[in-house]
């Protein structure tokens, strides 16, 4: 009786999967926001990906496998902690975007560019985004997973996701001025 | 404008460069005539530039001490599960691995099933570094008592574990908060918190073990061992946590 899987491949499989623990650390701080909850998070997507390891085909691309994975138990966490995303007012947005291009803080997209702005600036403004549109917009410029792909990990329709991302982006945007204005 | 929704719904695309060269040249004229969505498209594409010219940077977090180690026991506790499925042709092989791996075995069940007190001692202090950690880790409590199917479905579809977990109890004043599962050994248990008279308490369920009834103080705490069924469970809470006598009886008694 043979099985498929050989051992050789069990540790290169796993020294593969280890590869990817920094930019796997790296979303899930992002997602949580909290060192402890990354690291749970990280090690409940490393026992999945094992125990699945037979479900990965081999060519594709583990560190988007790892990352799917990462985000449905993220996902699931949140369902079962009842902290499920509640659905943000519209309205309150679009007025605080536009007290936020009214208020003087008129450094325009292409200045920000110019300036240095600092990855921990970058990473500080995001955590300040709720957590459906962080996620959305994390997956989508920093992950470079695909709308249709987003939607799929996320359970939500295509264009709920270019929504949160398309408001995210300017949210993030708003934030940064903020951030540079009281620098 | 009245078009303004519908190029809203399209920004995000523009952003990306993904809309088609007609949906394009339409956006973009609306874009020339409408200072405020131009204003928005110019906002997203200059979040999307700073982020892609970043990425890199962003996805490289320094790990925290020991998150690799832990993820490497993860990886080697795998690849033990996969040599002892192999197949005849590969044991020539791999006689010296397997044999390792029969002396691991073989050890580990001569350690559980002698289950001296020394052992147990070792047990209670482990998993009473659990309880420590995972309460901390877990914050206060919010008030709320968690559901015990909840929590039974939660541990069988994320984890595969099949257990009862014992629902709050208002008459010993147990109350079920929440699971997580640790990091026992080279393996996951899962961790069952309580709150019982103000005082956490945690069950530990060790499945595929037997020990005899031990009750223990380590580390401050008390462990209580017993097992059913080829299941061992431990109750650690707060050495001089008074009242906890019928709680404990409630939870051993429920436990399965």
């Amino acid at each position: 009786m043979f099985r498929r899987r050989q051992p050789a491949d069990a540790d290169a499989f796993g020294a593969e999967v280890l590869r990817y623990l920094e930019p796997l650390y790296a979303t899930a701080l992002r997602l949580t926001r909290n060192r402890a909850d990354a690291e749970d998070l990280v090690q409940d997507t490393l026992v999945k990906a094992f125990r699945f390891s037979d479900k990965f085909e081999r060519g594709t691309n583990l560190k988007a496998w790892l990352s799917t994975i990462l985000h449905n138990t993220w996902r699931n966490r949140v369902r079962d902690a009842g902290r499920e995303a509640v659905e943000v007012d519209s309205t309150r947005l679009e007025e605080a975007e536009a007290a936020a291009d009214g208020s003087g803080l008129n450094e325009t997209p292409e200045q920000l560019l110019l300036r240095n702005t600092l990855d921990g600036d970058l990473r500080a403004a995001l955590d300040e985004l709720p957590d459906v549109f962080r996620q959305a917009v994390w997956m989508r410029d920093v992950e470079e997973f695909s709308y249709a792909e987003i939607a799929k990990m996320l359970d939500v329709p295509i264009g709920t996701v270019m929504s949160r991302i398309s408001r995210g982006r300017r949210m993030l945007l708003d934030q940064l001025r903020k951030t540079r204005a009281t620098a | 404008m009245s078009e303004c929704p519908r190029i809203g719904e399209s920004l995000a695309a523009y952003a990306d460069d993904l809309l088609e060269p007609a949906e394009r040249s339409g956006v973009e004229r609306h874009l020339a005539a409408c200072p405020a969505c131009r204003r928005q498209a110019d906002k997203e594409q200059g979040a999307r530039r700073l982020l892609r010219r970043s990425s890199e940077q962003l996805l490289s977090e320094p790990l925290p001490p020991g998150l690799r180690t832990r993820c490497e026991a993860l990886a080697r506790a795998r690849s033990v599960a996969a040599l002892a499925r192999l197949g005849p042709w590969w044991r020539v092989r791999l006689v010296p691995v397997l044999l390792t791996v029969v002396v691991m075995i073989f050890g580990a069940s001569a350690f559980l099933s002698i289950a001296t007190r020394r052992s147990d001692a070792l047990l209670a202090a482990q998993l009473t570094a659990d309880h420590s950690k995972c309460f901390k880790l877990l914050g206060p409590p919010d008030g709320t008592a968690a559901d015990a199917p909840n929590i039974e479905r939660m541990l069988f579809e994320q984890y595969g574990w099949k257990i009862h977990v014992p629902s709050s109890s208002a008459e010993d004043d147990v109350q079920l908060i929440g699971a997580r599962r640790c990091l026992y050994g080279d393996g996951l248990v899962p961790h069952v918190m309580y709150r019982v008279h103000g005082q956490d308490v945690s069950l530990f369920v060790l499945p595929g073990t037997a020990r005899k009834a031990d009750d223990l103080v380590t580390l401050g705490h008390r462990s209580q061992i017993w097992s059913r069924d080829g299941t061992t469970f431990v109750l650690v809470s707060a050495a001089d946590a008074g009242g906890m006598a019928s709680a404990s009886r409630y939870v051993m008694k429920e436990a399965r």
